[in-house]
């Protein structure tokens, strides 16, 4: 069993990704209460963005600029998406929604493998300039882009619970979760109410790319991957509770990198959200009763 | 004889086909069905290989391989409505369990096929067991979560390549020797007919279960859970039962690839070909039985086409994305039901237009419009 030193990078790099996790995770909560649609393309949205970020840096465009690229492009094709599927599919159960949502997966997916090819073994890598400083806690270096990481999570959290809690906007998205039809009756402009949660979640896509590229790799398959971590803590908090995704988020994270440092467990950490998730979803049914009714969460 | 289109939607076929199996549609001539699909696979598996070079006698075993693949999500999907987005970590499980047994027994192949089946089966039961409660989305989200947990578990444990102990991995082997085929199988055209026949048996295996009592049960659970409860159905063990065919046909599919391709590598079977294999079981279509050999070509055969000529594959993905969103806005029963009804219209509107020169001259002679 490895010493308390052992565990305390790994507590930091846990935290910095939990805190990543939450805000796609988030993202994820929010889509789903005002659409019902599990946008399971978050990943790879969010992928691209930070390939292009990567690709524009490299042509020599200022760095802030590119970041507000990934964020416009990956607002921008959840946005159209939403817009145009959205429609279609809003009669249909949940889970035809969210397996709709792996098409636009499977396009970017192709799109980024043809323009960004991993094939030739190339190693991409995107680097905030918050990398190479820090400051020390004990004997642990962190890193700035780590404390954003984190920050980013809570602020985001945070912020969304207000948005819902205190805007007109968010009202209605709330009430959207509670009765499309009824919301609609009263006169609230749900395609409009939708499309502001589309876009909402395209530009968390877009955040959590980005910092994901720089903490973990700029890596196609990596980036779209990673969605299942923040739909893990999403799912732990039964796509409900925003504040319960944030905490069950920074979890996954803790679970995930803690393991590393146990040599037996090192190479199954990266099972910890599909185990968590998996555990989750048993409880959540634990105590379900069969109904007539179609939708389901 | 495969073709077993009973109608996801319409509550009269499930309930006719609940009462009794003599209420059922009449059965479309039987025999010419039945003659067509023999000249076929005797077409493919003597024709086939001789009209084909070996590149594509190898990506003909790959569809059929991906054709069981289908089959088994074929049942989840069109069965029993549960979308798996883990089919690839089944298909690993069987290819793992055939290898292993592929090294460390002498056994016959087709036991050893029969055994990874059903060692597949047996994980896959144990594994959804406690998730059958969930339904639509959750049951999908935990297949995708439980497929990601044996991915990395596979990952850690590597696939047998001739060691010793339960993991028959040795990293310090210098030498891997191959996965052995059958003995009246080892040139590639010889297994590719085999891979055929394991899929025959493997469709005729799902042909009759859908034709019999479990098969009424799956569409009397599609339709609707609670009144398939009050029918009487054991709807849980019903819904397991989807669940052990299917993983067992997918596990059988696992050792047969695990043959074809003699060499097995945890980065063969990467997550997003689960993806890939949902897209185009939909795309092929979910409900007939055909649709799995739809999904196997679109699967194998276009990426070998693709490659031959020079294209990426990635252009491959991108058009699966873009059938998959197709098919579940406009079309949800696949090409396999799409594609004769489009080839009717087709037909129709080529007829229409043959034929109109007749009609539209009437008018002209007769009413005189223009002067």
């Amino acid at each position: 069993m490895p010493s308390w030193q052992n565990f305390q990078p790994f507590i930091v790099t846990g935290l910095a990704l939990g805190g990543v996790y939450a805000l796609s995770g988030v993202g994820l909560v929010v889509l789903y209460q005002a659409t019902g649609v599990v946008y399971l393309a978050l990943g790879a949205v969010g992928a691209m963005g930070a390939l292009i970020s990567y690709s524009l840096i490299a042509a020599g465009v200022a760095p802030w600029l590119t970041w507000l690229v990934c964020l416009l492009f990956s607002g921008a094709v959840t946005l159209a998406y939403g817009m145009i599927f959205g429609p279609l599919l809003a009669k249909r159960e949940p889970l035809v929604k969210a397996t709709a949502t792996l098409g636009l997966l499977l396009v970017l997916f192709g799109v980024m493998d043809l323009l960004w090819t991993t094939s030739s073994g190339k190693v991409r890598s995107l680097t905030f300039p918050t990398d190479g400083h820090g400051f020390s806690l004990g004997n642990v270096n962190i890193t700035w882009t780590q404390v954003i990481g984190l920050a980013v999570g809570i602020a985001i959290t945070i912020g969304t619970a207000a948005f819902l809690r205190f805007t007109k906007l968010g009202t209605a998205m709330r009430a959207m979760a509670n009765d499309r039809e009824i919301t609609a009756t009263l006169g609230v402009p749900v395609r409009r109410v939708e499309a502001a949660a589309w876009l909402g979640c395209g530009i968390l896509a877009g955040i959590a790319g980005l910092l994901l590229a720089d903490m973990v790799a700029l890596d196609a398959t990596t980036l779209t991957f990673l969605v299942i971590s923040s739909l893990a803590a999403a799912l732990i908090a039964r796509l409900r509770s925003i504040v319960l995704t944030f905490v069950a988020a920074i979890v996954v994270g803790l679970v995930q990198n803690m393991l590393v440092p146990i040599p037996a467990l090192t190479s199954y950490s990266n099972m910890a959200p599909f185990v968590l998730a998996a555990v989750a979803l048993l409880l959540i049914s634990r105590r379900r009763v069969i109904t007539l009714s179609r939708e389901e969460a | 004889m495969l073709d077993v289109t009973d109608s996801p939607d319409s509550p009269a076929g499930t309930a006719s086909a609940l009462r009794s199996p003599l209420l059922r549609r009449p059965a479309q001539p039987t025999l010419i069905r039945a003659v067509v699909i023999v000249v076929l696979l005797v077409f493919v598996l003597f024709g086939l290989p001789q009209l084909l070079s070996l590149y594509y006698v190898d990506a003909m075993t790959q569809v059929a391989v991906y054709a069981m693949v289908a089959l088994g999500l074929g049942v989840l999907v069109g069965r029993v409505g549960l979308m798996s987005l883990g089919q690839v970590a089944v298909l690993a499980v069987g290819a793992w369990s055939a290898a292993r047994l592929l090294f460390g027994t002498g056994q016959p192949y087709p036991l050893v096929l029969l055994e990874a089946g059903l060692v597949t089966m047996i994980l896959g039961t144990v594994l959804l067991l406690p998730a059958l409660r969930l339904r639509g989305l959750y049951l999908a989200l935990i297949t995708l979560m439980l497929a990601g947990a044996v991915t990395v578990v596979l990952a850690t444990l590597n696939f047998p390549n001739g060691g010793g102990g339960f993991s028959g991995y040795d990293g310090n082997q210098t030498h891997i020797p191959p996965i052995r085929r059958p003995s009246i199988a080892t040139s590639d055209p010889a297994y590719f007919r085999y891979s055929v026949l394991v899929a025959v048996v493997m469709f005729a295996l799902v042909a009759i279960h859908i034709r019999t009592r479990p098969g009424r049960a799956w569409a009397a659970i599609r339709q609707s859970e609670p009144s398939a409860l009050a029918a009487g159905i054991n709807t849980t063990a019903y819904k397991l039962w989807a669940v052990a065919l299917a993983s067992f046909v997918t596990g059988v599919a696992g050792g047969t690839y695990a043959g074809a391709v003699h060499y097995l590598y945890p980065y063969d079977f990467p997550a997003y070909t689960s993806i890939t294999i949902l897209a185009v079981v939909l795309m092929g279509g979910a409900y007939n039985l055909w649709g799995a050999v739809v999904a196997g070509l679109l699967m194998q055969l276009l990426p070998a086409l693709l490659q031959n000529w020079g294209v990426s594959n990635d252009w491959l993905t991108i058009l699966f994305g873009i059938g998959v969103v197709q098919v579940l806005t406009t079309a949800p029963r696949g090409l396999a039901d799409q594609f004769p009804k489009d080839m009717a219209k087709l037909g129709h509107l080529l007829m229409g237009l043959v034929r109109r020169p007749v009609p539209a001259a009437v008018p002209e002679t007769t009413g005189g419009e223009t002067p």
